[in-house]
């Protein structure tokens, strides 16, 4: 189960989208009529933008390609489309997917992050969070925090904890073995900390 | 010890922090996207015609009402005339671009 952005995935109550709406304008695409073509655009590029751009911040350079790869592997889908859940929905998996390609390949890389010497006795008042920092202040230190975080560390807390991955899917997906991966996000964790609690001090 | 806790408080940041942004696709990307969708539809056969587009009760642009009165065969109706457009090359390189008139799904592209 993803939580993030899973609110949004399922809009059709929202937006008054019903299955047979969404299936109307699937069959029209698929039938490669031109406009229903410009409309699938226009009601979904937002949300896929926005998903897409919060989970390779601050590689917003990657972000106009990946959009365009979900699109084109939605058209190249769609005829799998089946009505289950609305066509939002179907159209944000293929975007986690993508996500999910895009850290998998990232992560494949040799690593290039030396060890960080890990103190054990370091430890962060975390009950303290909510209570320290008010929610839009947290957003932005986390966003901070990742942004400067090396890229590996960032995708790999990422995929973990925004994702929901486990270290098992992802040493599967990256051809790691499950032992570097936990050894990874140790690492990442561990720096995430550090800059987060030396931004809470400066 | 340590990782578990450090675990702990990444599962607590990431529980309370959406990292969703609230940015809109910027028009000039809708439009490449756009571009790239159709495309690849004209590469796998004809699109749908002007005149069934149109019978469908989608509103055509000037150019491609143009094409879709003129006695061409229908084949000629399925092309992807977008490609051909300055319209689509302006609004694949600018978010504000000066076009306007009507059907056409760059310039709604534009408004969104």
């Amino acid at each position: 189960m993803h939580r993030l952005e899973q609110p949004d995935f399922d809009q059709r109550e929202k937006i008054g989208l019903s299955a047979a709406e969404d299936s109307e304008l699937v069959t029209a695409v698929l039938r490669k009529d031109r406009k229903a073509t410009a409309e699938f655009v226009a009601r979904y590029a937002d949300a896929l933008y926005r998903y897409v751009r919060s989970r390779l911040a601050p590689r917003y350079d990657q972000v106009d390609d990946l959009v365009q790869e979900v699109f084109l592997t939605a058209w190249l889908s769609l005829n799998q489309y089946r009505g289950a859940g609305s066509l939002q929905a179907w159209v944000m998996g293929i975007a986690r997917h993508k996500v999910e390609d895009y850290y998998r390949e990232r992560l494949r890389a040799p690593e290039s992050i030396e060890d960080a010497d890990l103190d054990p006795d370091k430890s962060t008042s975390v009950p303290e969070i909510h209570r320290l920092v008010e929610q839009d202040q947290l957003k932005k230190n986390t966003q901070r925090v990742l942004a400067a975080l090396p890229e590996q560390y960032r995708l790999v807390l990422l995929w973990r904890y925004w994702e929901k991955a486990s270290a098992r899917e992802m040493a599967l997906k990256t051809g790691k073995t499950e032992k570097a991966i936990e050894r990874l996000l140790a690492r990442a964790r561990a720096e995430f900390r550090e800059r987060w609690n030396h931004g809470q001090s400066s | 010890m340590a990782s578990l806790r450090d675990d702990e408080f990444m599962e607590k940041i990431a529980k309370a922090v959406e990292l969703s942004e609230s940015d809109q696709v910027p028009a000039r990307l809708r439009a490449r996207l756009y571009s790239a969708l159709v495309q690849q539809q004209a590469q796998t056969g004809p699109l749908m015609s002007l005149s069934e587009t149109s019978a469908r009760g989608h509103q055509l642009c000037v150019f491609e009402q143009l094409v879709r009165i003129v006695p061409v065969g229908e084949r000629a109706k399925s092309l992807n005339i977008c490609r051909v457009c300055h319209a689509r090359v302006l609004a694949e390189h600018l978010d504000k671009p000066p076009i306007y008139w009507a059907g056409c799904p760059y310039v709604e592209f534009k408004k969104s």
